[in-house]
């Protein structure tokens, strides 16, 4: 089949993919994921090298977003408790999932790595999701969850990049742009931004573009992986975008009408559905491995941080999605881990998204009014014994 | 005298309009009070981007505030009172839950009629009826 049937069959899937979006109200992502899967595995279709290159891109893409979507002075005030809920969110399930795919599932050390960054990831986009449509992003227990989330992708994204370096003299020119970038493209860009902002042609946003490439190749150079300084890049500039929110719209709306698409598209149609389902006992195994130390790690905290909703801050921790698909298509690409065990992870990843939501949702959301009284009436989740905290409450 | 707390879903839609123009007109008639309720959809369900859920976020703010804004101007038209409320949530359920804590004595909405989600799902007007603890106008 030539490039541009491919092309053509693949446009024709994400616009279908969109318009189902809307329909049913289920995230576009998902449903891309879900479309790849059965472009791939119906019609046989390979990834083609552009499709990968959109899509590698796009993950980086996606990363700096994600940077770039942090609440910089929440998480100043909720650093503390952030620290601990999300460092044990990324840490927990990172350990079990690697030491069980290395001991009992016999992967080598670098797919066990992968395995355990891929099913330790928490989904911001999931969790955000939630608290907005509940009123409970205004909330002391919603804005430490954010910032506990960030903290969770931070330790992703730092994990990528450096567990699989193998250094050579391209580091330097790697480390040293990443500086330059995560430290003067928040001084220069309002300058660049007002003098060549508000255009058709997009000079802000080619400017981004321009500085991710940057970092991708020389990281590629160096044997590592761009997805940390693209993360940092975006958070450095996350208060420019707070305050200039026609800008991260643009840039949104670029990613999502051409990158995001194929990058989902391209993580479907790697997953092969014979592999999942002729080790549908290893996906089981997974799954239990991302969630138990999860509930195990994160709900003591919770308890103490999130008090009384220690389950609900523990189930929407345990939730993943765009960082983990990230992590597994890095895998997948460097050759690290094989298509059956990418199929495998990233089958976890889609259900970690889906189902700890729906149960968080179904039995222990908390209403975001009696949440908001609790935190006007000076009674929110300090560090105090959670039995103290649960006798106030009742 | 009957009917004197009504409530009306509002959504935006041609069916919704009328049902509105026919509970204002009720309220008239029987010197009662409105309580116009919008429901806010929910956002895409696991979602991948944070981008993706403001965006349809700020699309259904803009859109159901100037729902709202257009549903009190009507009503101060008509010299009805009325109050104008915007909740998150599931539609049918939230409708039965306002009707019932604002004790309302009826209840009146649109009904849109999508044949396939209809039949496969019911449809809001459907799911009221049945379960709401007050009479249930629907206006098609």
């Amino acid at each position: 089949m030539s490039e541009l049937a491919i092309a053509a069959i693949l446009a024709a899937t994400i616009l279908v993919a969109s318009t189902i979006s809307v329909e049913i109200g289920l995230s576009v992502a998902l449903i891309e994921l879900a479309a790849g899967v059965v472009v791939g595995n119906a019609f046989d279709l390979s990834v083609p090298d552009w499709l990968s290159f959109i899509g590698s891109f796009a993950g980086i893409v996606l990363t700096f977003l994600a940077g770039a979507e942090v609440d910089v002075p929440q998480f100043k005030r909720e650093w503390r408790a952030s620290l601990l809920l999300g460092g044990v969110s990324f840490a927990a399930p990172f350990v079990v999932v690697g030491l069980f795919a290395y001991y009992a599932l016999d992967w080598n050390r670098e797919q066990a790595e992968i395995a355990g960054i891929a099913l330790s990831t928490t989904s911001l986009a999931v969790v955000y999701a939630v608290l907005v449509e509940t009123g409970l992003n205004q909330t002391l227990i919603g804005k430490r969850l954010m910032s506990a989330t960030f903290v969770t992708d931070f330790g992703t994204a730092a994990a990528l990049s450096i567990l699989f370096i193998t250094p050579n003299l391209w580091i330097v020119p790697f480390v040293g742009a990443s500086a330059v970038l995560i430290l003067g493209l928040p001084r220069m860009a309002p300058d660049f931004f007002r003098r060549y902002g508000n255009r058709v042609i997009e000079p802000e946003i080619k400017l981004v573009f321009a500085a991710l490439f940057l970092l991708m190749w020389l990281g590629d150079r160096a044997n590592s992986h761009a997805v940390l300084p693209a993360f940092l890049l975006g958070l450095a500039l996350s208060s420019h975008y707070a305050q200039h929110r026609t800008e991260q719209q643009r840039l949104r709306v670029v990613a999502f009408a051409f990158l995001t698409p194929f990058f989902f598209l391209k993580g479907g149609m790697n997953v092969s559905v014979g592999a999942v389902w002729a080790n549908l006992g290893i996906l089981a195994l997974l799954s239990a491995g991302k969630m138990v130390p999860k509930l195990g790690g994160v709900y003591p905290l919770a308890r103490r941080y999130t008090a009384p909703h220690a389950a609900f801050t523990t189930l929407l921790m345990s939730t993943g999605l765009t960082f983990g698909t990230i992590s597994s298509l890095y895998g997948l690409n460097a050759g690290i881990i094989d298509r059956t065990q990418f199929s495998l992870l990233v089958s976890v990843v889609v259900l970690s998204a889906i189902v700890p939501t729906a149960i968080a949702q179904r039995f222990f959301q908390p209403h975001a009014a009696t949440e908001q009284a609790r935190d006007e009436a000076g009674a929110p989740m300090p560090a105090v014994p959670a039995e103290a905290l649960t006798r106030e409450v009742s | 005298m009957p009917f004197e707390r009504i409530l009306v879903a509002i959504d935006g839609s041609e069916p919704s309009d009328h049902a509105f123009t026919k509970a204002v007109e009720l309220a008239l008639a029987t010197d009662g009070t409105l309580h116009a309720l919008a429901v806010e959809g929910p956002l895409p369900a696991y979602a991948a981007t944070i981008g993706e859920v403001d965006e349809v976020k700020r699309e259904k703010d803009t859109f159901f505030s100037a729902l709202c804004a257009r549903a009190r101007q009507q009503a101060e038209e008509a010299d009805v009172p009325i109050e104008v409320e915007l909740r998150p949530g599931h539609a049918a359920e939230v409708i039965i839950a306002v009707a019932a804590e604002t004790n309302a004595d009826l209840i009146v909405l649109g009904h849109r009629g999508h044949f396939l989600r209809d039949h496969l799902l019911g449809s809001t007007a459907d799911r009221v009826a049945e379960h709401a603890g007050c009479p249930v106008m629907i206006v098609r």
